[in-house]
C-alpha cells in the first residue's frame, strides 16, 4: 500500500488542513478571538494563518519527498497527487488572508 | 498491459505468512473447454427455479437484478416526473392538490437518487468488476445478495407508501424543522428516514465489496497503476460511498430519534440547530453527485477508446483527476447552503473549492476529446449516447460554475434554474453514460445483438426531449420561478415556458419507453452476438457471450492480460483452471502490485442473505409502525441470523494448498491471516469511523454555532465518570486479550484469552449501562441527547465486539483455529481496538465539556 499512500498524501493533507482551518474559524468566532490582538492582527486570523502556513510547508515537503524511488506512471501519479493537494490548499484557503471573519 | 510482469520478481513469504511467487508464471496444460465448462457450471450456477431467486449469491445474477430493479424504479420515478410536468403545464394546475404534489416531487427525487442512481451503479459495479478485473466473483457474494434484498424491501416500502397516501412530502432533502414531529406529524417522514436508511445498508455493503474486490481480486500481476480505468473510477466511487454515506445515515438516525423519542438535536429551543441537518445532509449530498458521476465517467473511459479504435489518452492524468475529485468533492457541501447565513469567510472557502473542482472534471473531458481526436470515431449506438453526454454534461458543468459564485447563487437560489442545472448534471453525467454502458455491454449480458434502428430513434427522442424540457427551465428560473411550487396564478409569463417544457418532457419519456422496448426486443429476438463484437481489449470480453456463471474457465495471469486470451483461458491455460475441489475459488492478490497471495473460497448458494435482510427489515418495520417496544426483537433476530454468517466460514482442518499453475501452489484462505474478510473489515471500519467523526462534528457544530448554549449544568456524578473510566479500562484489557489470544491460538491455553475478552466485553457493557443510567434526561438539551447517542454508539460496538470475542472463543473450542488458522480472532481484534479508541475519545470529549 506504500504507493497508494504516497499518491494520496497530498490530497489527504488538504482535507486535514481544510477541516482544521474551518474548525478554527468556527471556534474562534465562538470564543471571541477576533477581539484579542496578536502582533499586527487578531488571534483569530493569526491562528488560521499559522495553521495554513504550516500546512503549506508540509505540502511543499510532500512535493519534494514523495516521488522518491518511483518511476514511470507510478511517479507521475504521485507527483500529480502532491501538486493537487498543494494547489487545493493554496486556492481554497486563501480567503484567510483577506476576508472579514465572523459575518 | 503486456508488461504487467515488470513489477518485482521476488519470491518468498510475506510477514503475515502468505506466499508470494515470482511473476513469470508458466501456463497450465490445455484441457477440453467443454469439460471445464461443465465442471465449473456445476459449482457456480444458481439453483433452478424460484429457489434460485432467494439463494443466488452470484455477482452476475445479483448485478443484473440490481440493474433491472433500478430501471423499474426509474420508470416509476419517470411517471411521477410526468405528473409534475402535467401539473406545471398550466398556471392553475388543477391536476393535483398541494398535498399530493408535495408527495410526488419528494418521491420523484428520492426514487431517482436512492432507488435508481445508486443501485444502478452498484449493479453495474457488481456485474462488471470481476469480469473486467479477471476474477470469478466479487469478494463477498453473500453481501451482494444481502444488499439486493435490503434494497428491494426498503425500496418497495417507500414506493408502496405512495399508494397509501403516506409518502414522504418534505422534499428529498428532508430539511428540519419542516420534517420534525411538529411540522410533519404523520408517518410520511418516517417512511423516508427508515426506508432510505434501510436502502443505504445496501449501499454500504456494495461500497465495502467493491473496494475489496478492486484492491484484492484482480488478475495476477495486474498492478493498480495498470488496471483498466473503470477499476480506478469504481474504486473512487466506493471510497466516496464509504465516507459519504455515513453522515446521512447519522443524520437520519438523529432525526428519527428526535421524531420517535423527542431528543432535541434539531430543536433550537433546547440547544439543537436545524442547520446541523443541512450540514449532515449535504456532507453526503454533494459527494453524492460525484458518487453518481464517477462510474458513469468510468463507462465513458472504457467505451470511448474502443469505439474510437485507439487507446485512452493520459491514463496517469485521469487517475490523478479521480484522486483530486474524490477529495475535493468533500470540501464543497456548503455551496448548497450559501443563503442560510454562513460567515463570509466560510462562503469564500467553499466557493473557491466549488470552482476548483471543475479542474479535474475538465482534465477528464479533455482526455476524452483528445482520445476521440487521436482515433477514428465510429458513430455506433453507444457512441451516440457518449455524444449526448458531451452535449449535456458540459453545459451542466458551466451552470455549476455559475452557481458556485456566491452573488449569482443568491439570485438563482431555489429557482427552476437550479432544477435545470441539476438535471443537466445528473442526466448528462449519469443517465446518458449509463445508457451508453447498457447498449455497449448488452451483448455480454444476453448474448444477443440488437435490432437496427430502434435504439437510434430512442436516442434522438431522449436527446431532443431532454434539452427541450430543461434548457427552457434555465429561462423559467431566471424569470424567478421558484422550485417546488404547484401553482403560479399571478405569473402568466412563466406559462408558455412551462407548457413547452411539459410537451418536450412527454417526448423524452417516450424516448425512455422506446429504449426499454429496444432492450427487451434485443433480449428476446436479437440474433446471436459473436464474441467481442466491439473488438475491445479489456478482459470482460475474454469470455463467451453471454458471460458464463464463473466468468473465466481459468483466470488471467501475466500471460493472459487482455481480451485476446479468450481461447487459452477457455482451454484452462490460465491460473486455477476448473473447479477440482468442487469449491467456488478465486485468486486473491496483493493490493498494489497484484502479486498472487492466496486462493479465496467463496460462499455458495444460500438463503442466509434474504433471511438477514428480513430480520433487519423487521426492526425497521417495527420502528415505522411505532411499535418501539418490538424493535429490539428485530435487532435480536438480526444478531441471531448474523451469527450464522460466521458459522459457515473457517475450517476445522489444515487444507492442502491449491495448484494455481504448474509451479505455483497457494494456500486456501482458511490458512492465511490477511483474508478478504479482514480487508473488508478495515473498509467497513473506515465507514464506521466516518460515522463517528460526523457525530463529533455534530457535537462541535452545536457547541460552537447553535443558539441555546451553554447547556444547563450537568448532573453527572462522580460514580458515572468512574464507571466510564472502568468501561474504557475493560475495553483496553479486551484489546490486550485479543492480541494474546492470537499469539496463543495454537496452544490449548489460548481459549483462556478469548474467554477473558468475552468477559471484558460483558463487563464494559455493564459499566456502559451504569453510565447510561446516570446521564441527564436526553430530552432536556441537545448536549444531553448527544451524550446519549455517544453511549449508544459505544454500546452497539460493544455488542459486536463481544459477539466476535465469543465467536473466537467457540472457534477455539471447535478446533477452527491453529498454527495456520486464525478463525475470527483478527476481526475481533480490529473491532475491539476500534471500540476502545472511539470510547476513549468519547470519554475525553465529555470530560472536556465538563472541565471547560
Ligand atoms: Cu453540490
Amino acid at each position: 500500500m506504500g504507493w497508494v499512500a504516497r499518491a494520496l498524501a497530498g490530497p489527504t493533507l488538504w482535507a486535514v488542513l481544510f477541516s482544521v482551518v474551518y474548525a478554527l474559524h468556527g471556534t474562534g468566532c465562538n470564543l471571541g478571538w477576533t477581539d484579542r490582538s496578536v502582533l499586527f492582527t487578531d488571534l483569530h486570523h493569526a491562528a488560521m494563518w499559522v495553521a495554513w502556513g504550516l500546512g503549506l510547508v508540509l505540502h511543499g515537503a510532500l512535493v519534494v519527498t514523495m516521488p522518491k524511488g518511483q518511476e514511470g506512471r507510478r511517479r507521475w501519479i504521485i507527483v500529480a497527487g502532491a501538486w493537487i493537494g498543494l494547489v487545493s490548499s493554496v486556492f481554497t484557503l486563501f480567503p484567510v488572508i483577506a476576508t472579514s471573519t465572523c459575518f | 498491459m503486456t508488461d504487467a510482469t515488470h513489477s518485482g520478481t521476488a519470491s518468498g513469504v510475506l510477514p503475515d505468512g502468505t506466499a508470494i511467487d515470482r511473476a513469470d508464471i508458466a501456463t497450465n496444460p490445455p484441457q477440453r473447454a467443454l469439460h471445464l465448462h461443465r465442471e465449473l457450471d456445476r459449482v457456480w450456477a444458481d439453483l433452478p427455479g424460484w429457489r434460485g431467486f432467494f439463494t443466488s449469491v452470484n455477482h452476475g445474477t445479483i448485478g443484473l437484478r440490481f440493474m433491472a430493479t433500478s430501471f423499474v424504479f426509474f420508470a416509476i420515478g419517470g411517471v411521477l416526473a410526468m405528473l409534475i410536468r402535467a401539473q406545471l403545464a398550466t398556471r392553475e394546475g388543477a391536476f393535483l392538490d398541494t398535498d399530493l404534489y408535495n408527495q410526488i416531487f419528494t418521491m420523484h427525487g428520492t426514487i431517482m437518487m436512492f432507488l435508481f442512481a445508486i443501485p444502478m451503479l452498484e449493479g453495474l459495479g457488481l456485474w462488471l468488476l470481476p469480469k473486467i478485473l479477471g476474477a470469478r466473483d466479487m469478494a463477498f457474494p453473500r453481501l451482494s445478495a444481502l444488499g439486493y434484498f435490503c434494497y428491494l424491501f426498503g425500496g418497495s416500502v417507500i414506493v408502496l407508501s405512495l399508494l397509501f397516501g403516506v409518502a414522504p412530502d418534505d422534499g428529498w432533502f428532508m430539511y428540519t424543522p419542516l420534517s420534525d414531529r411538529t411540522h410533519s406529524p404523520g408517518v410520511n417522514a418516517d417512511v423516508w428516514l427508515l426506508g432510505v436508511t434501510f436502502v443505504e445498508i445496501s449501499a454500504m455493503a456494495a461500497a465495502v465489496e467493491i473496494t475489496v474486490t478492486i484492491l484484492r481480486c484482480r488478475a495476477a500481476h495486474m498492478p493498480l497503476t495498470r488496471m483498466p480505468l473503470m477499476g480506478w473510477y469504481l474504486l473512487g466511487t466506493s471510497v466516496m460511498m464509504l465516507v459519504g454515506f455515513p453522515p446521512l445515515i447519522l443524520g437520519s438516525i438523529l432525526l428519527e430519534v428526535q421524531r420517535a423519542f423527542d431528543w432535541p438535536f434539531f430543536d433550537v429551543a433546547r440547544g439543537g440547530d436545524p442547520l446541523l441537518w443541512q450540514h449532515l445532509f449535504w456532507l453526503f449530498g454533494h459527494p453524492e453527485v460525484y458518487i453518481i458521476f464517477l462510474p458513469a465517467a468510468g463507462a465513458l473511459s472504457t467505451i470511448i477508446p474502443v469505439l474510437s479504435r485507439t487507446t485512452i489518452l493520459g491514463y496517469g492524468a485521469i487517475v490523478a483527476a479521480i484522486i483530486g475529485l474524490v477529495f475535493l468533492s468533500f470540501g464543497l457541501w456548503v455551496h448548497h447552503m450559501f443563503t442560510v447565513g454562513i460567515p463570509h469567510m466560510a462562503l469564500a472557502f467553499f466557493s473557491a473549492a466549488s470552482a476548483l473542482v471543475a479542474v479535474p472534471t475538465a482534465v477528464q473531458i479533455f482526455a476524452w476529446i483528445g482520445t476521440m481526436w487521436d482515433g477514428k470515431v465510429q458513430m455506433r449506438l453507444p457512441m451516440l449516447y457518449v455524444m449526448g453526454f458531451f452535449a449535456t454534461f458540459v453545459m451542466g458543468g458551466l451552470t455549476g460554475v455559475m452557481l458556485a459564485m456566491v452573488p449569482f447563487n443568491w439570485q438563482a437560489h431555489d429557482t427552476a434554474f437550479v432544477t435545470a442545472h441539476l438535471h443537466y448534471v445528473l442526466i448528462g453525467g449519469f443517465v446518458f453514460p449509463m445508457l451508453a454502458a447498457v447498449t455497449y455491454w448488452m451483448p455480454l449480458i444476453c448474448g444477443r445483438w440488437r435490432i437496427r434502428g430502434l435504439g437510434e430513434a430512442a436516442f434522438w427522442l431522449i436527446l431532443i426531449g431532454f434539452h427541450g424540457t430543461f434548457f427552457l427551465m434555465h429561462l423559467t428560473g431566471l424569470l424567478g420561478m421558484p422550485r417546488r411550487i404547484d401553482v403560479y396564478p399571478g405569473n402568466p409569463e412563466w406559462e408558455w415556458l412551462n407548457l413547452t417544457s411539459s410537451v418536450f418532457g412527454m417526448i423524452q419519456s417516450a424516448g425512455f419507453a422506446l429504449f426499454a422496448f429496444d432492450i427487451i426486443m434485443q433480449w428476446l429476438f436479437g440474433r446471436r452476438s459473436w464474441r467481442n463484437p466491439w473488438k475491445a481489449p479489456t478482459l470482460d470480453w475474454a469470455m463467451p457471450v453471454p458471460s458464463p456463471s464463473y466468468n473465466f474457465a481459468s483466470l488471467p495471469g501475466p500471460r493472459q492480460p487482455d481480451a485476446d486470451a479468450i481461447l487459452p483461458l477457455a482451454r484452462g491455460e490460465g491460473l486455477l483452471p476448473g473447479a477440482p475441489r468442487g469449491l467456488r475459488e478465486t485468486l486473491v492478490v496483493e493490493p498494489a502490485s497484484g502479486r498472487p497471495q492466496h486462493v479465496a473460497v467463496l460462499a455458495t448458494n444460500t438463503a442466509l442473505p434474504v433471511l438477514t435482510s428480513a430480520a433487519i427489515g423487521s426492526f425497521f418495520g417495527a420502528m415505522l409502525l411505532g411499535f418501539y417496544w418490538l424493535a429490539p426483537l428485530g435487532i435480536l433476530a438480526t444478531i441471531i441470523v448474523a451469527w450464522r454468517w460466521g458459522a459457515i466460514m473457517g475450517s476445522t482442518e489444515d487444507r492442502a494448498p491449491a495448484q494455481v499453475a504448474p509451479d505455483l501452489h497457494l494456500p486456501l484462505h482458511f490458512q492465511v491471516r490477511n483474508t478478504l474478510a479482514l480487508t473488508g473489515a478495515v473498509a467497513l471500519l473506515v465507514g464506521d469511523a466516518t460515522l463517528y467523526a460526523s457525530l463529533l462534528f455534530g457535537v462541535g457544530f452545536l457547541t460552537v454555532v447553535a443558539p441555546g448554549w451553554p447547556a444547563p449544568p450537568s448532573g453527572l456524578e462522580m460514580p458515572v465518570l468512574v464507571a466510564g473510566l472502568a468501561a474504557v479500562a475493560a475495553m483496553a484489557v479486551g484489546s490486550v486479550a485479543a492480541r494474546l489470544a492470537e499469539a496463543n491460538r495454537a496452544r490449548p491455553s489460548g481459549h483462556l484469552w478469548t474467554l477473558v475478552g468475552t468477559g471484558m466485553a460483558v463487563l464494559a457493557l455493564v459499566m456502559l449501562g451504569v453510565v447510561a443510567m446516570g446521564l441527564d434526561d436526553p430530552t432536556r438539551h441537545a448536549r444531553d441527547a448527544l451524550r446519549g447517542v455517544v453511549v449508544g454508539f459505544a454500546v452497539a460496538h460493544g455488542v459486536i465486539a463481544g459477539l466476535l470475542a465469543l465467536r473466537s472463543h467457540l472457534d477455539h473450542r471447535q478446533g477452527r483455529v491453529g498454527a495456520n488458522r486464525y478463525g475470527a480472532i483478527p476481526g475481533w481484534r480490529l473491532f475491539q481496538d476500534f471500540w476502545l479508541a472511539t470510547s476513549a475519545i468519547s470519554l475525553a470529549v465529555v470530560l472536556a465539556q465538563e472541565v471547560l
